[in-house]
């Protein structure tokens, strides 16, 4: 049997550039410091550590967007190029102030942000269900990549 | 009355740049000095300064068959000479990139000779012998068919030509070959393989907007003109459409 699960509201930021890491650390160090964000995700086109095809197959991807940020305390390395960030909400109060710290940031070039409720999964699929078992916890579905070994980055928060 | 190639359709600018592209008769702009051993290092087939590796020996050395054909056709230098068959790839960005495959596979066919080249949908290869391959490479970075920041040297790995641009306006490369350094001009620190380069290559400061909107030839709704508004393109577009369909069908002309 599935348990229930409520639907929070999420929201997605989409910036018309695709974000640096200086860029990067600095907008979600802001978010963070906003109370009532459930769940974040960090989404783009992937930096691989070693060049995935061609002849230099395997090399090492030397790449300075590949890099090591400090988020609300916690040190993680990028490992995409940040193109989109989803959050989870409690509810549509904190949207709104995450919009106006947006308004805020984005003073180069714009910005989108989306509301809905599926920018990120909150049942497990049949590919969870296969790597993680019936008893994954709910809140890491649709953070982890059931096909990448490396899991997600736990930041704590305050 | 002797025939006048049109190249393409369309009244908008868009149709223009293909046009002036793929026209050996017009000379397009040089933007931007490279040597030679800056194309001999970004292309990373063989060492600058060293010999080029032969696949056959020298035309001139070796019985050629009693070919009408050969006969008619005058050999490219590296053909002569018996080079090997090496590459270049170009990814360009959808938004507003100097050029695209299609358009990139015209205009080499029009202006150079002895080559074969690859279309995909958002890379480009051309194949020749390779000091031809060299000078064909030179001119492509140095006109106006190539933007440093648009505009990628990529043998593998090509993805970001749909992407949306970096903060820095580069397009995105997973492998980073080229970056743009504090005075704002693009280096290529890796070749188009995404090996190392044992020293950077420049390749100049990328292009102002109002530039880069005057020689797109990509339509794109958003950041550029929309497809829709080059009215004699799209009637152009209708009319091989509806032939082709109509083909389909095997019609009998009465």
């Amino acid at each position: 049997m599935t348990e229930a699960v409520v639907d929070y509201p999420q929201c997605r930021i989409t910036p018309l550039r695709m974000l640096k890491p200086d860029s990067a650390e600095a907008l979600l160090n802001e978010v963070v410091k906003i109370p009532g964000i459930r769940r974040m995700m960090i989404n783009g086109p992937n930096l691989p550590r070693t060049v995935p095809y061609g002849p230099a197959r395997g090399k090492p991807n030397p790449n300075s967007n590949r890099k090591v940020i400090m988020v609300g305390g916690s040190e993680f390395e990028l490992r995409v190029q940040v193109g989109t960030m989803i959050f989870e909400v409690l509810d549509d109060s904190v949207t709104e102030k995450i919009r106006a710290l947006c308004d805020r940031f984005f003073t180069k070039f714009p910005y989108q942000l989306q509301t809905g409720k599926k920018y990120m999964r909150t049942q497990p699929t049949v590919a969870d269900y296969a790597k993680y078992g019936p008893d994954v916890d709910p809140n890491l579905i649709g953070l982890m990549d059931p096909r990448n070994k490396e899991g997600p980055v736990i930041i704590q928060g305050r | 009355m002797a025939y006048t190639p049109q190249y393409g359709p369309g009244t908008s600018v868009v149709a223009e740049n293909r046009r002036r592209q793929m026209n050996p008769n017009v000379e397009l702009d040089k933007v931007r000095d490279v040597t030679d051993e800056d194309v001999v290092l970004v292309l990373g087939h063989r060492a600058p300064g060293s010999a080029y590796p032969t696949a056959h020996p020298p035309l001139a050395e070796q019985q050629e068959p009693d070919c009408p054909i050969r006969k008619i056709v005058e050999p490219t230098d590296g053909a002569k000479a018996g080079d090997r068959v090496r590459y270049i790839q170009f990814v360009d960005s959808m938004y507003n990139g100097p050029s695209q495959p299609y358009q990139r596979t015209y205009a080499e066919c029009y202006r150079f000779r002895g080559i074969d080249p690859g279309t995909l949908s958002g890379r480009q290869i051309v194949e020749c012998r390779e000091r031809d391959l060299e000078s064909y490479s030179k001119w492509l970075i140095e006109t106006e068919m190539f933007e440093p920041a648009l505009t990628s040297i990529r043998g593998a790995t090509v993805h970001g030509h749909s992407l949306r641009l970096a903060e820095d306006g580069l397009m995105f490369d997973m492998l980073q070959r080229c970056i743009i350094g504090d005075e704002g001009v693009v280096t290529y620190v890796k070749d188009q393989i995404g090996e190392p380069l044992d020293r950077a290559v420049a390749v100049g400061k990328p292009l102002d907007d109002a530039w880069v909107k005057a020689h797109s030839t990509i339509f794109h709704s958003l950041v550029g003109l929309a497809y829709r508004d080059d009215v004699e393109y799209i009637e152009y577009i209708q009319r091989i459409h509806s032939l082709r369909t109509k083909y389909g069908f095997m019609p009998v002309e009465e």
